[in-house]
This record gives C-alpha cells, sequence and structure tokens, in this order.
C-alpha cells in the first residue's frame, strides 16, 4: 500500500516537473538584414526572456530592443533610431503563440521534435501573425528550443532610403534560440 | 601636352584640386564608419557606479524616469551574482532582487567573454556596461534591467 502510494506521489512529482513553465532570461535572437551590398546590419541579443508551457502548448518571447549590439556603432544607432525601430517609443520586441502540434511533442521523453509555431509577432508597435517550424530538444529537466523566419519590415511600418537602395534587407532573417530551465 | 597644360586655366586647376581632395576625404570618411567598432568597455570612464539592488530599486520605482536617466550610459554596476545563465555558447550574469524576482542581466562583449565564465553564483562582482535600460517584463512579471558589451570592472 506504501509503496502504491510513494509510486503515486512520484508519477504525480514527474508529471507537475514536466508541465510547468519553462523560461529562460538568457535566450538569443539573431537579426539578419544583410544584402549583398552591406554586410553590416546583422545583431544578436542574449538576454531575451523566453517561455515555453509543456501543458499548455504557449511560446512567448519578449526582446529588449536597444540590448541588440551591432558591430558598428553608426549601424547600431540607426537601427535604434526613430526613421527605424524608433527603440525609444518602442522599447520591446515580444511574440505570444502556441505550439499547433503539440501532440508530437512528447516532453517527457528526450529526443528532437519539430513544433509548428503560429502566434502573434509585435515589432515597432505593429502586430502581425507570423508561423515558423522550429526545433525542441527535451534532455531530462531541460529543453532547448530554435527557430528562424524572415518578416517583412514594410509590414512592420519600417522603411527609408537605405531599404529602397537594397544595403538593408526588406525581409531580414530572425533567429531565436533558447535553453529552458 | 605641355602646351595643353600651360592652357589650362588657374580657376579650372583649383576646382579639380578640390574635387580630388573632396573625393579623398568623402572616401576616408566613409571608410572610417564602416570600419568603426565599439571600443572596448574597460576602457571607457562610466558615468555611473551604483549598487545592483539599489539600481533595481530605482528602475521598480519608475521605469520611465530611470530609462531617461542611464539608457545608454557606461555603469559599473557592484553586486551579489546571484545566477550565471548559459546563452548561447557564453554565459550572462545576473543579479536578483530575490524578494521581488526583479534583475538586472549583463551580456558580455566578444572580448570579455571568457571573465564571465569565470565567475561563479554568490560571487560579489564590479561589471561595466552598457545600459540598455528596464522595462517591465509581462512574461515573468517582474522588472528587468539589461546591459550589453560588459567586462568585469578593473
Amino acid at each position: 500500500m506504501k509503496k502504491s502510494i510513494l509510486v503515486i506521489a512520484l508519477v504525480a512529482a514527474t508529471g507537475a516537473m514536466f508541465a510547468q513553465k519553462k523560461t529562460t532570461t538568457s535566450g538569443t535572437v539573431n537579426f539578419d538584414a544583410t544584402t549583398s551590398l552591406d554586410q553590416l546590419p546583422k545583431a544578436e541579443n542574449k538576454t531575451v526572456i523566453v517561455a515555453i508551457d509543456p501543458k499548455k502548448g504557449s511560446v512567448a518571447f519578449e526582446v529588449v530592443m536597444k540590448n541588440f549590439t551591432f558591430g558598428n556603432p553608426r549601424i547600431q544607432e540607426h537601427f535604434n533610431g526613430p526613421r527605424w525601430l524608433d527603440s525609444e517609443k518602442f522599447p520591446t520586441a515580444t511574440f505570444k503563440g502556441n505550439i499547433t502540434n503539440l501532440a508530437a511533442i512528447d516532453f517527457k521523453k528526450d529526443g528532437t521534435y519539430d513544433a509548428d509555431v503560429a502566434g502573434d509577432l509585435t515589432i515597432h508597435g505593429v502586430t502581425k501573425p507570423v508561423k515558423t517550424t522550429g526545433k525542441i530538444v527535451v534532455a531530462g529537466k531541460a529543453l532547448s528550443a530554435n527557430a528562424d523566419f524572415s518578416i517583412k519590415l514594410e509590414d512592420y511600418g519600417v522603411d527609408g532610403p537605405q531599404i529602397a537602395a537594397g544595403k538593408i534587407s526588406k525581409e531580414p532573417k530572425i533567429t531565436v534560440a533558447a535553453d529552458l530551465q | 601636352m605641355d602646351a595643353a597644360k600651360k592652357r589650362m586655366n588657374p580657376w579650372l586647376k583649383k576646382i579639380l584640386f578640390g574635387i580630388i581632395i573632396l573625393s579623398i576625404a568623402g572616401a576616408g570618411a566613409i571608410w572610417y564608419i564602416f570600419n568603426e567598432k565599439f571600443s572596448d568597455t574597460n576602457e571607457i570612464k562610466p558615468d555611473y557606479t551604483v549598487n545592483a539592488l539599489d539600481l533595481i530599486h530605482e528602475f521598480e520605482k519608475n521605469d520611465s524616469l530611470s530609462n531617461r536617466k542611464y539608457g545608454e550610459k557606461i555603469m559599473v554596476v557592484n553586486g551579489l551574482v546571484t545566477q550565471v545563465e548559459g546563452a548561447d555558447t557564453t554565459v550572462n550574469i545576473k543579479m536578483a532582487d530575490t524578494t521581488s524576482g526583479s534583475y538586472v542581466i549583463f551580456a558580455f562583449q566578444p572580448q570579455h567573454r571568457y571573465e564571465a565564465k569565470k565567475i561563479k553564483e554568490g560571487e560579489l562582482v564590479s561589471i561595466k556596461g552598457s545600459c540598455s535600460g528596464g522595462a517591465y517584463s509581462q512574461i515573468l512579471e517582474t522588472e528587468f534591467i539589461t546591459f550589453k558589451r560588459c567586462a568585469l570592472n578593473k
């Protein structure tokens, strides 16, 4: 009897452990708007808050725009400036979505799974739907996740002569990666 | 050829010379802009030196005001390391208020990333970096302040 209770308690504890929301405050977002004319507009941000709820299948991230680091100071200044991302007025970018094929991912079993994710991405104060397929790696209690997708800058109200001149990609590639505990 | 030189209007000569000088200066300026790099943070004099918990409380009180005061400033932050968190191939250093959960996080400059890997949780450290500002996280429901291009303060 005691053994049965212990087993039930262990199973319940394990279930609760896997069901709880996994987070990190050190997710990475890479932004690549390079073109054949200009290799400078690319940046990384390593302090991204990322959360995945294995039970609900929700996925979210928050990025502080001014924490993107570029190699070139001038490009970083333009990136945050009022003619581009206007980071003073719109300090964060956010994503809120869900894993749409949650049944295909076994968060209790180690392995690499394809995760179809759909949700709303807000950049520059504009919210647009985004869909992508990423990877989720389950390794014990830890999860790691990564996905990449492209956005159209004009969809988010970002334009300017440098974009029109082809020095900045009209559809930058965004890569998100996170190790969650 | 000599005859052509003799015939050249002296004003035209001056204009051509001016154009050449301006072209060289313009090319130099463009080269400088494209090859400009951020200075090593350790070589920059800080605008502020603060205690991590005091900084967190200041942002919690009014983050708009704090963002205006500290945004893009080089700061030295002293405090207790509460977490060394993996960030891709490197690590970030966190100093948190364990009561509220609010935190300040430091992402290191590429040439200083090896320093971050040596830092341990529970250590008292002094970190210099560029303050990117603070915000309230809807995900974590806490205030967080981010720093970029950090180095151990020497």
